[in-house]
């Protein structure tokens, strides 16, 4: 009996997960559209959408320049930190490694200020272009490019995790010390754009920027996907990986690359966003009951969507006229979920 | 698999190498056993790690079916040698029948698609190393005895001519390393790899090895068991230790503290358990007549019954715990 049946139940019930998580997506997505600080009708939301609309002019705007650019950047931002943090805990052998922790947000931060406060503060309105938006997501992913080839230089000499995570605190708060040094430098009107994009937005981005963060992170996400194969002997260490024929050299290139372009480009747009790298790949461990990049990867994806449209309905609070940082939202969401992995020992999966 | 004048070690950059072994001329057949025995340090794990090309040899030669190693490809080599090492696996979520399937690593596709084929050959894998039945349980959940054969199983599926592996019968209790040991001797007689392994476990080895590769500091010894313990090779094994290799026994001694001579009198298996207890105490069994303790060992309605004799007082006991502690003194 079998082997096939036991399989099929299995894969069945995944399958089910999957098609759920697919409807929260899109409820969500629904949702986050229709709520908000000025009250529209649903079925005015829906022609809006579908283009048969013939009410004010201002809803319209609200829906399509505000809301829609920002539900999709919170699916694509959601998406994008998730896959970046499943990588580099398979390729840290490390259940605590995240964009995050390991200070590639913090590269991000310091590539983005070098080019904001050496330039220009204007560049993060997002008004200045599409040369200065890309200019924008380059110094990002460069800065987390970074600080992710310093930790993988210092993880080739050091094995022990908890070493490699404390080194990526300390290169992460150097990049926030060098961020400060400039802060302090700086005029009072960048110092302002600047503390407010760390505190992380969904909202700011333009449509020019949409755009970009769309190409960069569907590239990141095409080459995470097409790693599959290579992510799933990484599980078993370098020393497993090579003798199965893996050119590990280039499997940290390629991870390496889409990481930094992951974290990098939305960093760049909507300012570190923590704790969803981390969270996101242990949750979907825990609801697929599997190592098998081939289902953590769209399952990544999808919580991680679902994870980041959440925080960002809440960080609205419904009725009332306040956006909450996302950065706190989603630190306050997740933080309660890596302290229960941790004191669940047993269920924050070993990956080593 | 065949090594002319090997020398490994490790290579720092900027620094001189540091050698560790030298000379290492080796051979090993089709269908063969191979044990790799030596001290603690004198290079074992990183031979091994030459031969699967996870290290550069300082200097020399490894030769698969007569082409250097590095001559082969990545997936070329990984086809032909496969390996084991000590890392303890302990990735969550992972089923045995997962672990296994990464042997096909260098046989699927770039999705890592696993065919009917695939799944034949891991189950057979399965099968071979006794495991079928605990296919569906996560690898973290085995018994250490349970890890190593799923671990021998994924090398099993990568079907490989040569498998290599590092101290396969370390962790394991005394049963499971016979259980391994000869798992691996029927890979190689019955499916005619050719398996080399090191160990520590040296009376394992003599009876189930087709051949040693003996690391010692005067150099590298090859032959079969047999052939060795005629030799007195196995002295080398251990120049600054008391023990020596009793070639009668085909064991490891220490040499006793003191040799009191006695006769002991008996046959079968009462005789042969009673000598042992007695050599180890110290004892000259049956090499000396001139003794005053006799010792009768035979089998009464069966009972074991020991009699002793001393200085001309005859006692009788049950077991030989009870016989060792009157007969010292």
């Amino acid at each position: 009996m079998s082997r096939k049946s036991e399989i099929s139940k299995f894969e069945k019930s995944r399958m089910w997960l999957f098609f759920l998580m697919s409807l929260m997506v899109l409820t969500f997505f629904l949702l986050d559209i229709i709520l908000g600080s000025v009250k529209i009708p649903f079925k005015a939301t829906l022609q809006i959408i579908f283009n048969n609309y013939t009410g004010p002019e201002e809803w319209k705007v609200i829906i399509l320049d505000f809301r829609v650019p920002r539900v999709i950047t919170a699916l694509l931002a959601g998406a994008a930190l998730s896959l970046s943090g499943l990588q580099m805990q398979t390729v840290f052998r490390n259940p605590l490694a995240g964009p995050y922790v390991l200070g590639i947000s913090a590269g991000a931060s310091l590539g983005v200020a070098i080019l904001v406060m050496g330039f220009s503060s204007v560049l993060l309105t997002g008004t200045v272009g599409k040369a200065g938006n890309w200019a924008l997501v380059i110094a990002a992913t460069l800065g987390s490019g970074l600080i992710l080839m310093l930790i993988l230089a210092v993880s080739i000499r050091i094995q022990d995790v908890m070493t490699i995570l404390i080194l990526g605190i300390l290169f992460g708060s150097v990049a926030t010390a060098l961020v400060g040094v400039m802060q302090y430098f700086s005029s009072e009107s960048m110092l302002k754009s600047f503390i407010v994009w760390t505190m992380g937005s969904l909202g700011n981005v333009s449509h020019d920027q949409l755009g970009i963060l769309s190409i960069t992170v569907i590239a990141g996400i095409i080459i995470s996907f097409g790693s599959v194969k290579i992510l799933n002997t990484m599980l078993l260490g370098e020393n497993y990986a090579r003798t199965l024929g893996l050119n590990v050299k280039s499997v940290r290139v390629i991870v390496f690359i889409s990481t930094s372009i992951l974290a990098g480009s939305v960093t760049a747009f909507c300012g570190p966003i923590g704790f969803i790298g981390i969270v996101v790949p242990h949750l979907a461990r825990l609801l697929f009951r599997t190592a098998d990049h081939k289902i953590l990867l769209p399952g990544s994806f999808l919580i991680g969507v679902i994870f980041m449209i959440t925080s960002d309905i809440m960080s609205q609070l419904p009725g009332y006229d306040q956006i909450l940082p996302i950065n706190s939202i989603t630190a306050l969401m997740g933080i309660p979920v890596i302290i229960w992995i941790i004191l669940r020992r047993k269920e924050i999966t070993p990956l080593s | 698999m065949e090594t002319e004048s090997l020398v490994i070690g490790f290579r720092k950059s900027n620094r001189s190498p540091y050698v560790l072994f030298t000379d290492i001329s080796v051979k090993a057949g089709k269908g063969e056993l191979i044990a790799i025995i030596g001290q603690n340090g004198i290079g074992k794990s990183t031979l091994i790690k030459t031969l699967v090309r996870l290290l550069k040899p300082l200097s020399g030669k490894i030769l698969v079916g007569g082409t250097p190693i590095n001559d082969y490809s990545r997936t070329e080599f990984s086809r032909l040698v496969g390996y084991v090492s000590t890392e303890i696996i302990k990735v969550g979520n992972l089923t045995v029948t997962d672990m296994v399937s990464f042997g096909r690593f260098p046989y699927t596709n770039w999705l890592g698609r696993i065919t009917n084929k695939d799944t034949e050959i891991i189950l057979s894998a399965l099968e071979m190393v006794g495991l079928q039945n605990l296919r569906h349980k996560n690898i973290a959940e085995l018994s250490d005895g349970e890890r190593q054969r799923a671990m021998i199983a994924r090398s099993v599926a990568q079907d490989t001519e040569i498998l290599i592996l590092d101290e396969p019968t370390a962790f394991l209790d005394l049963p499971n390393r016979h259980d391994v040991l000869h798992l691996l001797g029927d890979l190689a007689r019955k499916h005619s790899k050719t398996i080399i392994f090191s160990t520590h476990d040296l009376s394992l080895v003599i009876n189930e090895a087709d051949k040693i590769w003996m690391m010692t500091e005067t150099g590298m010894f090859q032959g079969t068991p047999e052939d060795m313990a005629l030799n007195n090779s196995f002295d080398r094994l251990f120049p600054h230790s008391a023990a020596t290799f009793d070639i009668e026994s085909g064991r490891f001694l220490f040499p006793p503290e003191f040799h009191r001579p006695l006769k002991l009198i008996g046959e079968g298996k009462v005789l042969f358990w009673t000598c042992k207890a007695l050599e180890r105490k110290g004892f000259l069994v049956n090499e000396s007549d001139k003794t005053d303790i006799i010792i009768h060992a035979f089998e009464e309605n069966g009972k074991f019954i020991w009699k002793l004799t001393k200085n001309d007082v005859v006692e009788e006991f049950n077991s030989i715990c009870e016989l060792l502690q009157k007969v010292d003194f």
